[in-house]
Formats: C-alpha cells, structure tokens, sequence
C-alpha cells in the first residue's frame, strides 16, 4: 500500500502527540506502569473516530479506514513508542491482530470484518505464540478440527493454549492459529464464543501498560467463513508474508523509544553542572554515553525508512531487511537507554526520571516479533544465499556502488561504509572456503555484522543525496557527521571482529588481515574525534533543555 | 453567512534556538506549526458554523506546504480551502499581504465575517487583519476572545485598554481573535485528515487573485528591513548552582544584599 | 529577487540560519527554495557577500512637501465626572522619542488630539515638548472607535503631510494605526523598541521570530513614516511648565451612519486592591519551568510575603497558568521594577524586552545556557519548581 502524503501524515502525527501531551502525562504512566494496569480507556479513546481512529491506519480507505502505509505506520509507531511503549504494543497488536486479514482474507471477509474493525473499534489480538511455539510455528499444538455438517465443512472446533498474546485479556477480536487438517490455519475468533477464555494479565518487567494475558481455547466452535482466506494449511505463509513489514513497525518501537531516553539524557546533561561545566560539554561524558548511541539509531532510522519506502512503492516480502531493520534498531535501542540510564547516573536509576521505564520496556524490542538472535539467523540465511548465488560478488558490488557515491559526495561516510562490506565479503569467502559455517555461532555473528555493514551503507548513500527525508533534523554537515561514524565503526567492527571469528574457529586464516584490509580500516578512523565532538555539539543545540 | 478565516503558518518561536557563537537563529528541528491566534480563530469560526451552518473558508499565503495549516482547516471542518502561493508575494510585509489576502476574499465571493488571529507570533505585528478590514473596507473588531451570531447581528467580546467591551456591529466584518483562558485546541482526527483530501482545495497566484505586481512582495511594500542582529546582550549574571535549600538561601542573601529584604 | 552569486564558497552556514528552511546546498552552492521570504538573514551570514536581495525600485513619490513629526494622543478614562478623560503616559513617552526626532530633523513636533470636549490637554502637551497640538473637537468623538478616528487622522495627514507618525503600541494603537497605514498606502513598523533618524529617515527597530531575533526597518517611499512604541520603553522628558503648543482647530464632518461598531457595555478593571504590573516595584514572575498551575500558584504566595506582583512569560500564560493580565513581555505588558525575580523563564527575547530595564533581576533556571542569565544580575541554576516553595519556607521563618 502507497504512504499518505507528507502534509497528511504530519497533520496525524501532530494530532496524535498533542494528544498524547494533553491525556497521558509522564505521571499517569507511571502510575499505571506501577499498578500493572492496562489503560483500556485510552486505548478506547484513540480508537475513536472524532478523537484520533488510530486503527484506521491499518485498514484501506474502501472499508472505512485511512489507508496507511508502511511510512506512515512506521512514523505511528515511532511516536508511540515515545510516548509509551505499553500503549504502543497495545495498538501494535491490533495492527498485527488485523494482519492476516489484510494479507490472507477473501473479499467477502475484508468487507465483513475490515469494516467492523474501522467501525466498531474492535481490539485485536494476534494469537500465534504458544508455550512450544515461539519463532519456530511448526510445532504449533492447537488443533482445528472439521465440524461436516450435510456432508459439507460447517465450521472448526478449535482447542488449545495461546500464550503472551498482547491485548490477549482485552481484545474483542482475536486471530487465532491453528493446525487444521490441511495445515496452519488463521481463523477469526470473537471474544464471547463458548470454550474461549483469556488467562490472567501477566506480572511483566516492562510494558506494564500493555496487556498480556494466555488464552485458553476449548472446544471453541467458529463457523467455516472465519477461516482465512477459506482455504486450509496457507497459515505459515501468511505469516510470513507479512515479517518484512510487522518488524518494521517492532524496529520502529526500539528507535523511538531509544531516541526518547537518548533524547532525554542529552538534555538532562547540559542542566548537569560538574566541577564548573556541564555534563553536554565534557568528552568523557558524550563520547561515550550520547553520541556513539545517537549515531547508531540515526543509522537504524534511515534503514528503516529505507525498507518502508521498498515495501510502499511495492516490493514483496523484504524478510531480511525487515530482520535487520529490527534487529539493529531494538539492539542499539536497548544500549542506548540502558546508557540512558547510566547518563543520568542515581537520577536515572530512580522512577522519578522516564528513562528508568524505557529501559525496562526497550527490552521487549529485542525478544517479540522474532528474538534477536532468530534475526540473526534470518539475517544470516538470507545474505548468505545471495553470497553464494552471486559466487561472493553480493557485497563487492555494493561496494562498488558505494565507492561511487564517495566519488560524487566524498563527505558522507560512502567510502568507510565500501571497506565494511568489502570486509564483510572477504569474511563470508573465508566462511565459505573453510566451512565455518557449521558453528552456529559463527552464523548469528555473521548475521550481526551483516546487520552493521548494511546500515552503514543505507545512511552513507542517504547521507550523500541530494535531498534529505522529511525527518532528518540536522544540517548536512552533522548528519553526514554522524554517517560517517557510523560507517568507520562498522568497517572497524566487521574487520576486527571477522577476524577474529574466523581465527578463532579455523585451522588457517592467516592472509585474512590483508583480505579486510586491515590497514584501510584503520586509516579511515582519522577525524573521527572532531566528527563526535561536532555531532555532540549539535546534538546539544537540537534538544536544548527544556 | 458567510465567513473567510486567514490562517499563517509560523515556526515555533517558542523552540526556535539562537546560536550563542553567532547570535544568529538555528532553524533545524523548529517544528512549523499553526500560528496559536488563528488556530483558535479557526476554532471560533467553526463553531458559528457548527451552530449556524454558516460556510467557512480558510485560507492562507505562503510556500507550497503552507498546505498545511489550511488543510488542518478543512480536517477541522471547514468547507474550502485556498493557498496564496506565487514568489511574487515573498517578501510582502503586511501592507502587501492584505492587500493580496483582500484581493483572495473578493475572490472567495460575497464574504459576512473574516476571522483573524490577533497577531502572528513570528512577527508580533496585529496588523495584517485590520489593514485586511481597510482594503475591502469593512467594520473591524481587534483583540475578541468571544464572538456570537444572532441573526444579522454580531456581538463581540474584546479587549481594551484596562478592560473588556461587549460590541455589536452588523456584516461584513473582520474580527482578530485572542486566546480566552478556557480555550483547549482542537486536532483534527486520522480521518477527518483522511477526508479533507477530498475537499475543495485551490492554490492560487497573484494572476489568479487579480492581483497588481507593483503592490505585492518587496517591491510592493512599503516597510523595508535594512539589518537583523542578535538582540544585545549585557554582562554576565553571577551564577550560582546548588540544591534547592542552597538556592533559596542564597536568593535571600541576595536579597539582603540589594536591600528588598532585612 | 535573491541571488547567489559566483563567490559562493558552499561553506553551508547559511543553510542552518535560514529561519525558513530555504536554503539547500545543491552541487556546492547555496540554492534558494520557495520556503524563501527574502528576509535577508542569509545575506548578513555570508561570509564572502555571495547572497544579494535587489528590490525593483517602487515608484518614487515626492516626499518633500511631507514635514513634521506627529504623536497621536490617546485619552484614558479616568472615572472622575470633572475630567472624564486623562492623557495616557504613552503619549507623553512618545512626545519624548518624538521631541529628539523633529530636533534632529528640525522639523515641528506636533500632537493629534481628537476628543468631544477639551480639558485643557494642550498645555499639557506643550510641557511634554509638543510644539503645535492639532485638535479635533467633535461630538461623536466622545469614545475610540476605529472607524471615526481612522477617517479623522486620515484626513488630517491628506491635509498637513508630516513626515512621521507614532502611536502607542496600545490595543487602541494597534487598532488604529494600521487601519491608517493601509487606507494611505505607507509603512508602519510594530512594536518598536527604539528609534532613530538615519539619512533622514526614521530607523525603527523591533525584535522578530518571538523576539529571538532584532530588526531595523525602514519605510523609504512613503510618508509619512508609521510607527508604533510599546508603553514604558522610551522615557518621557520632564514636563516644562509654561511651556505652550500652539493649537490648531481642524474640523471633522461626522455623522453617526459612520459607526458600524457600537459598544454595548464596558467593564474597566481598575484593579480594586492589586498593584497593576506595569506600576509594581517588585515582580515575581513564573515561566513554562513551573511545571503545572498548581506549582504555578506557589509564586502567588511568594509575591504576598515580597510585597509584589505576579507576573507571566508567554509560555505560562499559553498554558494556563496564569491570566493575560500578568503577562510580561513583547505581547504582554513591558514593565520596570526594582526588582524583577524569575523562576522558570528561559528568556525568549519576546519576554526579555519587556523586563529587560529592571533594576535588578534575580533568575532562576534550570538550563545554565538560557538566555535569561544573559540580563540578570543574579543567576540560580535548578528547579524553579522546587526552589519557591523552599524560598517561601525561608521567608516564613524569618
């Protein structure tokens, strides 16, 4: 689906934080966040039509919605994340819930049950999670058994256990997967059907705001029309189908909620005298706690707006890129508001200040929606496919496409960013040759060195066009700054580290220094300094304190 | 009845940032938003027509997204909306503004009520509205918190020197609006955004207002700036950090010292 | 129209200064969007003059029959039967500014005075440094009201042609004022803090963008040059005794089909009890760093154990802090006491200007970069929330 355009989007999202400044202040989410407690009110609210009809985004104009599109649901969700990441996954799961509607359901089903969602408001809730099925849906225990009636299938008896299901305890309406005799099946099930019953509200280290609850399905009967798509066994594809773009949404969650608590450190620290200066103007401080941080989000930001520009102008699936996406994001989110934390030092550690929640809820990021490290299999398997199919051109024509983008604007970190995947090939080859990829961890560090070198090079072409995206919020020098830190980490990182894997898991990888280019990696780290020492100052400037 | 609003968008003055080295304003980041006056003229105006099914317009001058602010308008409920965009008004001061947003109004067609904001807080001036009033020579009430309509007659709270006065007058009339204490601003819903997409929207240029080059932009303004400077600054305060208890403390001392206080 | 020469270095310091956003570097050079409004900030940043504004010239109209530097007199009510009306300081402020304009251009100062009935003001004025006093007495000139008296000065200017014009930047003032500008077709500058006479023409200087930010405006071609000046900015001369204006009578044709805007009831708060804030000696004000109006009401009590008054940023009174009434500063009221204590304010210029002449300023912040400190005397860096109610403790227990 198309993005709304930018003026419409803006007019949302400026609704939807005012919004937020007027009706869920810092005090009532901490409250709630202390009591447990789901603020189905609030969520109600944002659902209402006059009010905000947050939910439409999910559903297309022709069944009484807006008819949002990746940017646009990504943009939303990275100002709830924001505002409250509990509140965030609250919606989150009816966009999800609603998903393999949107991707899987007939006609006939979009027009009864997309309609309803827009018009009622209905909570969704997507049910797939069971206690032996997490990432791994193959072993999905619960059941859809045929009810034939008149020799014809009537309708499925559904029976099993759903567990940390979002919205589970609050929904009205739930998408439910179920092995049916065909295979995984999506079926609709509404909260009042017989046999079906919420579990308890789970007692969770964050996203207290958010309600989780198991579900409890026995002998549920739902009428044959509730399946999705009425055709038995396409529930994984489904599924599956839509990962490039419900990460994003989850990537989304761990920038914005990174960027609050970074957001809110840098101007703590320029209100933090010590011995005479504030805490914004010594290195020690910001060259360690605020910029590193700040400049791997940025990273994470623009690859995310990256592949949500892929999917609206119409490219399928993007599994990898929506792993890496979300894999980078709610990573460096979750650093960046633990050193949140620690740059706000014992203020940070009390309740007083929202950094010590964020940190709690960011780590959410990292485990649903596919955990960080079954991204970086998803990661890895992608990539390393297309480095066999390309008999280990994938990443040395990127490079060269990015040495390129150096020669025409040699300021944007283009040329750090070619060293990183010129590395990252020559560790892949090495992989290759040797076989190391029979060690799992050899596998899921590729994955996140992938993950850092592919980054780089996204922010290093953005960083070099002409025109910026409408979010960026620095001037060309900072924020090519900022790219070009990003991009000597990575070079340094997949360098160093590839490296050191490969030593460390074969008998031979003696000429692999020479391979990575050991020595153009380390020249490249030369103004490095006077880049976070500009990137601090601006960052000082942008988020002055209030 | 019915009723024109003119709306400006303006950058946030209140996050606009100045560079302590240069003394000069640091413009990226600074959110564009609705100028506050006419968010709340808008808001006046809607409810006349809520209440009177009056026909509201809204319209505003400036770049391309200054889209914006009239389409927040028409998501808000008005009923058309009109950009002036056209490089022959850059530059206009206030006197060439009227007289561009006028001409717009003559434009729009048999007009009874135009709603101002009191001033834009970008330029602090008050006086596009009544030079507005002037050109299309219309009774004018500056400075209303409330306005309502009863039949042909239109009473207006406003300020004054030292007070408040209860006005009538009859259309046409223009009226610049300041903010009542009780007022909440209204943001418009996905969906009400969703549909003012649909809404009669036009952009028009100096050519399609009628309007003359020679009183439009700089040229046609009879206000020049000749210099922009950072505000002076004096000598630094003796600063002073502490606790809470320390600080009070030391405001007292302070105080002692000016002799405010024993 | 604005250009970019050759001797752009694409150096980008002119991207981040545009208030605007208008300005992309694009292949090395400093290119201009449709966001531009020619307000000229790129061309003073410029460090090799590559950025130039030409302006086609207007048509010039002949300026030289146009002499005198004229004050418009604005009457107050004063609740007493005998003298009904008083002139407001403003004026006599503005007599002062005007005294060293028409001494500089050696021109007349003259005071426009329109009333139902006279009292004698011309003496007044005459102390206050007026030389002439043109005086239209006329029934239906017995309130303000914009569309009489806009049609009265505008015709006294069509006949006597003075070079300058100044109001008070009053509600009445800002009513009137552009009203006349735009039926005769000249500038008129807002708000202005100071004024002077360059190359024979008045300089007039304002702050912009919320004040962040000082302009100095010029009206070339045409006259007169129009003005208006915030109360309490320029200081008033000591009146003379004895010193006389000459009075010259004008007539007005008026009748009552010309008042479309009648005036059904008017409420003057003057101020049972209260100090009002442009007369207190001591102000204690509150910004947006008070947090909630709750917070906000701790400055209440502290202004009663001072012996002050309350006062307001913009910011605050935008959130409800606090009534329009208390609001200092560019869009509030400009005032000077001896001492001005604030707790919570940043400083937006807008708020600076109107408490900038304080005698002694105390501010409490918690950002030690805010513009405030920049005119205290005094600088406390912390919570103003939190720092009050322990002033307040402190007070009590003295």
């Amino acid at each position: 689906m198309a993005s709304i355009d930018t003026i419409s989007r803006n007019l949302m999202l400026d609704s939807l934080r005012e919004y937020a400044k007027r009706r869920i202040p810092y005090d009532l989410i901490r409250e709630l966040d202390e009591k447990n407690e789901f603020p189905a009110d609030i969520l109600k609210e944002m659902y209402e039509h006059d009010v905000l009809g947050l939910h439409l985004l999910m559903v297309p104009a022709e069944y009484g919605g807006v008819s949002g599109g990746t940017f646009d649901i990504y943009r939303v969700c990275e100002m709830l994340a924001r505002i409250d990441l509990g509140i965030a996954t609250g919606v989150f799961a009816t966009f999800l819930g609603t998903d393999p509607l949107n991707v899987g359901g007939t006609s006939e089903q979009k027009e009864k049950w997309l309609r309803r969602i827009a018009s009622e408001n209905l909570l969704v809730a997507y049910g797939a999670t069971e206690a032996d099925a997490g990432s791994d849906l193959i072993n999905l225990r619960t059941r859809a058994e045929q009810v034939v009636k008149n020799g014809k299938i009537a309708g499925y008896n559904i029976t099993g256990n759903k567990q940390w299901i979002s919205n589970g305890g609050v929904a009205d309406l739930y998408t439910i997967l179920a092995m049916a005799p065909g295979g995984p099946s999506w079926f609709l099930v509404e909260r009042n059907m017989e046999g079906f019953s919420p579990n308890k509200h789970e007692d969770k280290h964050g996203i207290r705001l958010s309600n989780t609850a198991g579900l409890s399905l026995d002998n549920v009967f739902v009428p044959a029309e509730n399946l999705i798509g009425m055709e038995e066994g396409k529930g994984l594809l489904q599924a599956q189908a839509v990962f490039g773009y419900t990460r994003v949404m989850v990537a989304a969650f761990g920038l914005g909620a990174g960027m609050e608590a970074l957001e809110q450190a840098i101007r703590y620290s320029q209100q933090r005298i010590q011995a005479g200066t504030p805490l914004s103007d010594k290195q020690g401080y910001t060259h360690k706690l605020i910029v590193p941080n700040y400049v791997k989000l940025e990273g994470a930001k623009t690859y995310i707006e990256d592949v949500a520009n892929r999917l609206d102008s119409g490219e399928h699936g993007l599994q990898t890129e929506g792993a890496i996406a979300k894999y980078g994001a709610s990573e460096w989110g979750n650093k960046a508001a633990d050193d949140a934390i620690q740059a706000l030092g014992g203020y940070g550690y009390t309740k007083d200040f929202p950094v010590e929640k964020i940190k709690r809820d960011i780590k959410i990021t990292c485990i649903y929606e596919g955990t960080s490290e079954v991204l970086q299999m998803t990661i890895y398997r992608g990539r390393w496919q297309e480095h066999l199919k390309s008999r280990g051109r994938y990443y040395l024509d990127m490079a060269d496409k990015l040495d390129q983008v150096h020669a025409g604007e040699p300021g944007a970190g283009a040329h750090a960013a070619a060293l990183a995947l010129r590395a990252l090939a020559a560790v892949l080859e090495e992989c290759r040759v040797h076989k190391l990829t029979r060690h799992q961890h050899v596998t899921f560090k590729l994955g996140a060195l992938i993950c850092a070198a592919e980054t780089a090079a996204v922010f290093a072409t953005a960083c070099a066009a002409q025109k910026y995206g409408e979010t960026v919020r620095f001037d060309r020098p900072t924020w090519q700054a900022m790219s070009r830190v990003f991009a000597r980490e990575a070079a340094l990182g997949v360098a160093m580290e590839g490296l050191a894997l490969v030593l460390g898991a074969s008998e031979n990888g003696g000429d692999l220094a020479e391979a990575v280019n050991m020595t153009a990696v380390q020249a490249e780290q030369k103004g490095m300094i006077a880049d976070m020492d500009l990137v601090a100052a601006k960052l000082k400037q942008t988020f002055k304190a209030k | 009845m019915n009723i024109v609003v003119c709306v400006k968008q303006v950058p946030d003055t209140t996050e606009v940032k100045i560079n302590p080295e240069t003394g000069t304003l640091i413009r990226n980041g600074v959110p564009s938003i609705i100028n506050p006056y006419d968010h709340f003229a808008l808001q006046t105006a809607l409810e006349l027509k809520k209440k009177h099914g009056f026909r509201v317009t809204v319209v505003s001058m400036g770049p391309p997204q200054a889209k914006s602010v009239v389409q927040m308008g028409l998501a808000l409920g008005a009923d058309e909306g009109v950009l002036l965009s056209d490089m022959a008004f850059a530059g206009s001061d206030t006197w060439a503004t009227s007289y561009a947003l006028a001409k717009a109004v003559k434009k729009i067609g048999k007009t009874d009520m135009i709603f101002c904001g009191m001033q834009a807080i970008d330029g602090d001036t008050a006086q596009t509205g009544p030079a507005i009033a002037q050109h299309l020579g219309m009774a004018q009430v500056t400075f209303c918190e409330h306005v309502e309509v009863d039949g042909r007659r239109i009473i207006a709270r406003k300020q004054i020197d030292g007070g408040y006065e209860t006005v009538e007058c009859r259309p046409p009339a223009l009226f610049t609006m300041i903010m009542h204490k009780d007022y909440v601003p209204k943001y418009p819903s996905f969906l009400a955004v969703h549909a003012s997409l649909a809404k009669p929207y036009h952009v028009w240029s100096a050519e399609d207002i009628g309007a003359e080059a020679q009183y439009l932009g700089l040229k046609g303004s009879p206000t020049q700036v000749s210099k922009i400077y950072p505000p002076p600054q004096k000598e630094k305060a003796e600063m002073f950090a502490g606790s809470g208890q320390a600080a009070a403390e030391r405001i007292l001392e302070i105080m002692r010292k000016e002799h405010f206080t024993q | 129209m604005i250009e970019v020469s050759k001797k752009c270095i694409g150096c980008g310091k002119c991207v981040p200064v545009c208030p605007f956003a208008a300005i992309n570097m694009i292949d090395k050079k400093a290119v201009m969007n449709e966001a531009c409004t020619l307000c000229g900030v790129c061309v003073q940043i410029c460090p090799v003059q590559a950025i130039a504004i030409t302006r086609e010239e207007a048509s010039r109209r002949d300026h030289s029959g146009f002499k005198g530097v004229w004050v418009y007199v604005e009457l107050t009510e004063t609740g007493d039967k005998t003298h009904p009306k008083k002139i407001k300081p403003v004026t006599f402020e503005l007599l002062g500014a005007g005294r060293k304009l028409a001494d500089e251009l050696k021109e007349d100062l003259c005071a426009v005075l329109l009333t139902d009935k006279d009292h004698g003001y011309e003496k007044e004025l005459g102390s206050y440094g007026a030389d002439k006093v043109y005086m239209v007495e006329h029934d239906e000139l017995f309130e303000y009201n914009t569309d009489i008296f806009s049609t009265v000065v505008v015709s006294l200017v069509n006949r006597h042609k003075p070079s300058v014009m100044l109001y008070g930047a009053t509600i009445q003032g800002r009513d009137l004022a552009p009203r006349v500008a735009s039926a005769l077709y000249v500038g008129l500058t807002a708000d202005c803090t100071a004024l002077a006479i360059k190359d024979g023409l008045l300089l007039q200087s304002r702050p912009a963008f919320g004040g962040n930010i000082m302009a100095d405006i010029l009206s070339p071609n045409s006259r007169p040059q129009m003005a208006t000046v915030r109360p309490n900015v320029m200081k008033m001369n000591e009146p003379v005794h004895g010193r006389t204006a000459m009075t010259v009578r004008e007539s007005a044709k008026l009748d009552k089909s010309l008042r479309r805007v009648k005036v059904l009831e008017r409420k003057l708060s003057h101020d049972g009890g209260g100090v009002r804030i442009e007369n207190a000696k001591i102000i204690v004000s509150g910004g947006r760093g008070m947090k909630t109006k709750d917070k906000f009401k701790l400055l209440d009590e502290l202004s009663k154990l001072l012996g002050g008054v309350v006062g307001a940023s913009r910011a605050a009174v935008d959130l409800g802090f606090k009534e329009k009434t208390h609001q200092v500063g560019q869009s509030g009221t400009t005032v000077s006491p001896k001492l001005y204590l604030s707790f919570g304010i940043s400083g937006a210029v807008q708020h600076i200007v109107g408490m900038k002449s304080s005698d002694v300023i105390v501010a409490v912040n918690k950002d030690p970069n805010a513009p405030i400190f920049n005119v205290a005397k005094y600088g406390i860096v912390g919570d103003a929330h939190e720092i009050a109610p322990k002033l307040i403790e402190a007070l009590k227990k003295k």
